[in-house]
């Protein structure tokens, strides 16, 4: 069920921006026709594996792979001697990962090394033939641990195996303590979860002469080539870097797992090509999922619910190395302040490296925790204030062109419009404070950039060229960008923007990406940033397009004029150009069809050519962190859940969601609806069943979707998705995200619900059955125990 | 992740399948639907040198009321058969409800009854129904046949009592004065989760008066045991929540759980609780559902 409530966005008469229009992808993917990274063969094809390490935490003595090496058809192993000995990330300030471990290995399934073979089978027997020495090191598995003082220390480089430290404070904290009418503090507890897409990681490179070509499932052509150059000291221009359709990524394939680089060197050694894949167990053992936080918040409040100022400390649980997390920790305080309006804030951050896999960036980078524990705390505070926690909401939700005290400027906001909508299609008057014991509703408010203000390594590169190039008879175009379609539907938004731009039809488009070669520059999949960057550069492509038609056409078309006619006397700026067709604004009936207009351009100067340019300029405050955060366009989501929790067995089943969303305005609804429906299966099942576990020696228990419970289809509830179609005046035709900011409303929500069910707040995520039965058993037992 | 090399046979007959399996022996394993053993070999826990396919035999496919006998099922049917079947449905609903229970459609459209029962995993679905409803096993071997109340072919976790070149072709659920059964399965999804706890139960009712009941506990103990405090508990008392409520308790009370990932010994010791009384009151209204 979907519906789009329109009163915010009033100037809609586009032809192919804001519908429905079918996947550019979908018949691909529908009849198994698409290729995918395990799909592509080459000739003479090796095939490889990492070698991990069985030890949390150990001191490598030997590596001893001699008997692997006379296993008939393997080709090549190789260690940290054969591999350059440079450190590499995503944060340049903290590149912390060697390629293989040198010296130590930071967790179980830390990379050790890789082999390869002529075929899968014998990869996998040669595995067992390799024999590693350990000495075995002290561990610590939690940032409670790894914060002891005599804790075993990890990294030189990080003492007290403090990775990043975060100390920030805007306003005057001391003088809005002294107004605040009530203060409030509560801590919650989320938990390591993982992305779950379903396809490995996975790379395939060979050399041709001195450039490398590497085919990889992976969220940035951009990231990928400048790592591998930046490792290998090469030349970006000598990286190709090509991706067939990819099966998911949330996050997770941002960074540089190791298949990878590994298939670079690997091909380098054996002059053929090399083909490196994860099994599932090593998407988990490579991690880079939602970090598990600690986050307690003091807040102070007016009498009718005004925040005055809010105090937190987050503790991440960080795992063996950097990656993504430093933007994590950022992002774990810094958004709050977007969401609602108050002066007053101080955000303290730790997060500890700790001998596990490490953790990074998954949907709503470093944002669903936090929402989770804010929007609980709020609900607290709403009830010990006697207010309904919407009504606490309103009093403080941002409001459109404001600027927050972090820096961060605001164009639309629509939070407000967003709780309201929720509010009265959820029926929540009704029933909030009125459901029967084991019934509850819950409200959840959240948001998101629409793009980051900054590239992860520091460049003045634009973030995003577009081009399109015409057909020779001007009947098909081109559009080419190096946007990163993983299944949200990128490929197709941009073509629709394509056709928009240029008044070409749709279907006679066809979209070239994922190719540092044939496409042009963009950063890729991550922080929420295709739609608007990518948008504007392929936009303006368009656009330059159009323009040289229109003067094209107005050579070429005559109009009545007194009788008599004119001809080659019309201005460019009389026409205009839709659908394939070029007509006279004033007498529409005058026109010629696009591809005319186009040969006619093509036999006179050669190829048509657009050419479109994206920078989001310089955003931001100038405090040390200022820039994670940063955007353009910020989105907001307000969702509500309804619940029914057996007070017998703990068991949470969702009967109910709703999801308003403010994205600016929306390019394809069923893509957005798309992204809601999985926003809610991924955070329902984030707050009620996932959680990436590990025995007392670091081993993962849970590597696959059996024990790694994420919801089925007979778990989801019925999804009402609604949409505010609002207006980003940074956004091409105003556009705003959808996808990240999409899960950060949902883990508070339900878990607001199951509070509102059952009246005991359990503090810790996941909200299992048995820690809901625990919650009650014990609040039973204190009931009795106050009886007596 | 990778199948190790192995001799597959394809007999014609159980008894050429018991043949095989009494040359091999311990090099030997019998495969039906294979979702338990393909497994295993890929997570290197298995590695027979010889395979021995018996999914294909259609003597094991049936599933049939014989007057006089009872209802039975050929070991070599798959969940999807035994949850679609006409006669279960009719006579046992309560069977076919478990076999929809179980894992996902994939999943039960390979797996077999004969594979779920051998298997013997503590959390296996089928055996708590089957066992509430006196089902016996027929088991072929090499040198003969016998016939066991199923109960008594369980010997421990991945433990049956069947010799090695012996094979359950049959179950057979007799004519019996049940009333009602039901089995609930308490997993951590709605589908494609195993058994934290799984209780069946069966009622043999009079006027309101339990005659008769079987309480079979799932995932609780090593094999599937029978809370025969409460069963007989509840023998010659009016049917009635609190009386279920009371048997829940007893049953609880009887079962030793262990802790792991999936959940406490605390909490699945209540769960026995809470399923006994819910599934006792489904099985003394509803029949066998
Ligand atoms: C994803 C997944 C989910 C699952 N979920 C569940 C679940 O929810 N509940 C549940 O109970 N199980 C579950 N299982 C386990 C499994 O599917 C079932 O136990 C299934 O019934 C096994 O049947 P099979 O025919 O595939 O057995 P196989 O793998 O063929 O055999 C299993 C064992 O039984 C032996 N065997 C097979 N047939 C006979 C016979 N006739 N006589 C003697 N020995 C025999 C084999 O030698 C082997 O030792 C799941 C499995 C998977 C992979």
């Amino acid at each position: 069920m979907s519906k789009e409530v329109s009163y915010l966005n009033m100037n809609k008469q586009y032809s192919y921006v804001g519908k429905s229009l079918k996947r550019t992808d979908i018949l691909d993917k529908v009849t198994g026709r698409g290729k995918y990274i395990d799909d592509l063969k080459f000739s003479n094809m090796l095939y490889g594996k990492l070698i991990r390490s069985t030890e949390a935490h150990a001191r490598i003595i030997n590596i001893d792979t001699s008997e692997a090496e006379k296993l008939p058809g393997v080709k090549a192993i190789i260690t940290a001697k054969d591999v350059p000995s440079i450190k590499y990330g995503l944060s340049p300030a903290r590149y912390d990962e060697n390629i293989f471990c040198t010296d130590t290995v930071k967790f179980y399934g830390d990379k050790i090394g890789a082999i390869c073979a002529v075929d899968e089978e014998t990869v996998y027997k040669a595995l067992k033939l390799i024999k590693v020495e350990y000495e075995v090191l002290p561990a610590v598995f939690t940032p409670a641990e790894a914060a002891k003082e005599d804790a075993p220390q990890i990294f030189e480089e990080f003492p007290g195996n403090v990775n990043t430290e975060i100390h920030l404070e805007f306003g005057d904290i001391e003088k809005a303590k002294q107004e605040a009418y009530y203060v409030r503090t509560d801590r919650l507890v989320g938990q390591r979860t993982l992305h779950g897409f379903i396809e490995p990681h996975c790379a395939i490179a060979y050399w041709e002469g001195k450039r490398v070509h590497i085919h990889s499932s992976h969220q940035s052509v951009h990231y990928l080539q400048h790592h591998i150059a930046r490792i290998f000291d090469m030349k970006e221009g000598d990286v190709r870097v090509t991706l067939p359709y990819v099966g998911g990524g949330f996050g997770g394939k941002v960074d540089i797992s190791g298949v990878d680089i590994s298939a670079v060197a690997l091909s380098k050694i054996t002059g053929q090509p090399v083909k490196m894949f994860f099994d599932l167990e090593e998407v988990w053992l490579n991690g880079r999922g939602r970090h598990g936080m600690d986050m307690t918040y003091t807040t102070g409040v007016t009498k009718e619910g005004k925040i005055l100022f809010v105090e937190s400390e987050t503790i991440l649980d960080g795992g063996a190395y950097s990656g993504l997390g430093v933007a994590t920790s950022y992002y774990a305080g810094s958004l709050l302040n977007v969401l609602y309006d108050f002066d007053n804030y101080r955000f303290d951050a730790y997060r500890y490296v700790t001998n596990l896999p490490p953790c990074g960036a998954q949907r709503g980078h470093g944002q669903p925790h936090p929402r989770y524990a804010f929007e609980s705390h709020l609900d607290h505070i709403a009830e010990d204030l006697g207010m309904d926690p919407i009504d606490l909401r309103l009093v403080n939700a941002r409001k459109a062109n404001t600027v927050t005290p972090n820096g961060y400027e605001v164009k639309s906001y629509y939070l407000t419009e967003a709780n309201e909508l929720a509010r009265d299609a959820s029926g929540w008057k009704d029933k909030k404070g009125k459901l029967p014991v084991g019934r509850g509703i819950g409200v959840g408010n959240g948001g998101f950039v629409t793009g980051a203000g900054f590239c992860m390594y520091r460049t003045d590169l634009p973030h995003s060229i577009g081009m399109i190039k015409v057909y020779d008879d001007g009947t098909h175009a081109i559009v080419y960008s190096q946007a990163v379609d993983i299944g949200q539907g990128s490929d197709t938004v941009l073509t629709q923007m394509a056709a928009e731009a240029m008044g070409f039809p749709y279907e006679d488009i066809t979209i070239c990406t994922r190719d540092t070669d044939l496409a042009t520059l963009d950063f890729g999949a991550y922080a929420s940033r295709q739609t608007l960057m990518a948008g504007w550069a392929v936009k303006r492509a368009g656009e330059d397009i159009k323009k040289k038609i229109l003067i094209q056409a107005a050579e070429m078309l005559k109009v009545k004029e007194d009788g008599g006619y004119r001809s080659g006397k019309l201005m460019p700026e009389e026409l205009d150009c839709k659908e394939g067709l070029v007509f006279v604004k004033q007498e529409p009936g005058v026109n010629i069809t696009f591809a005319e207009v186009a040969r006619a351009y093509f036999v006179k100067h050669g190829v048509l050519v657009g050419r479109g340019y994206y920078h989001p300029g310089k955003l931001g405050g100038k405090h040390k962190g200022a820039a994670v955060g940063t955007s353009p366009a910020y989105s907001s989501a307000t969702q509500i859940a309804e619940v029914e929790v057996d007070m017998e067995t703990g068991v949470t089943k969702v009967v109910g969601t709703w999801d308003v969303h403010d994205s600016g305005c929306v390019v394809n609804p069923q893509l957005l609806h798309g992204q809601v429906h999985g926003a809610f299966s991924m955070g329902i099942g984030e707050t009620i069943w996932e959680k990436v576990t590990f025995d007392e020696k670091g081993k993962l228990l849970n590597g696959n979707f059996a024990e790694y419970r994420m919801p089925t289809a007979l778990d989801m509830p019925h999804v009402d998705s609604l949409v505010l179609d609002t207006f980003e005046p940074n956004g091409p035709w105003g556009v705003k995200e959808v996808g990240e900011g999409a899960t950060t409303p949902t883990l508070g929500c339900v878990a607001n619900a199951v509070y509102d069910a059952i009246g005991v707040r359990v503090a810790e995520l996941p909200l299992t059955p048995e820690k809901i039965w625990r919650g009650l058993k014990e609040a039973r037992e204190a009931k009795e125990k106050e009886g007596k | 992740m990778y199948l190790p090399d192995f001799e597959y046979f394809n007999p014609d007959s159980v008894e050429e399948a018991c043949q095989l399996l009494l040359k091999y022996g311990s090099k030997a394993k019998a495969i039906a639907g294979g979702t338990d053993v393909l497994v295993k070999m890929k997570k290197e826990l298995l590695a027979p040198e010889v395979i021995v396919g018996i999914g294909q035999l259609s003597q094991l496919k049936k599933i049939e009321y014989v007057p006089g006998k009872g209802v039975v099922i050929g070991s070599g049917v798959t969940h999807n058969e035994v949850q679609n079947s006409k006669v279960l449905q009719e006579k046992y609903l309560s069977v076919s409800e478990a076999a929809h229970q179980m894992a996902n459609n994939q999943v039960r459209n390979l797996g077999t009854i004969g594979g779920n029962i051998s298997n013997a995993v503590p959390s296996a679905d089928m055996p708590p129904i089957l066992i509430a409803l006196d089902t016996t096993a027929k088991i072929v071997g090499a040198k003969g046949e016998r016939t066991l109340p199923l109960e008594d072919v369980f010997a421990g976790p991945n433990e049956t009592v069947l010799e090695h070149d012996e094979l359950i072709t049959e179950f057979v659920i007799p004519d019996g004065s049940f009333t009602g059964s039901t089995y609930m399965k308490f997993g951590l999804r709605a589908s494609g989760a195993l058994a934290v706890v799984g209780v069946a139960a069966s009622v043999q009712m009079e006027d309101g008066v339990i005659k008769d009941a079987r309480i079979v506990l799932g995932a609780v103990s090593p094999v599937p045991v029978r809370a025969k405090k409460a069963e007989d508990f509840l023998k010659g008392k009016p049917a009635g929540e609190e009386i279920f409520a009371e048997a829940g308790v007893i049953a609880s009370g009887e079962c030793k759980p262990i802790s792991d990932i999936r959940a406490s010994a605390e909490y699945r010791k209540d769960m026995v609780r809470v399923f006994t009384k819910r599934a006792l009151n489904k099985a003394a209204n509803e029949g066998h559902v």
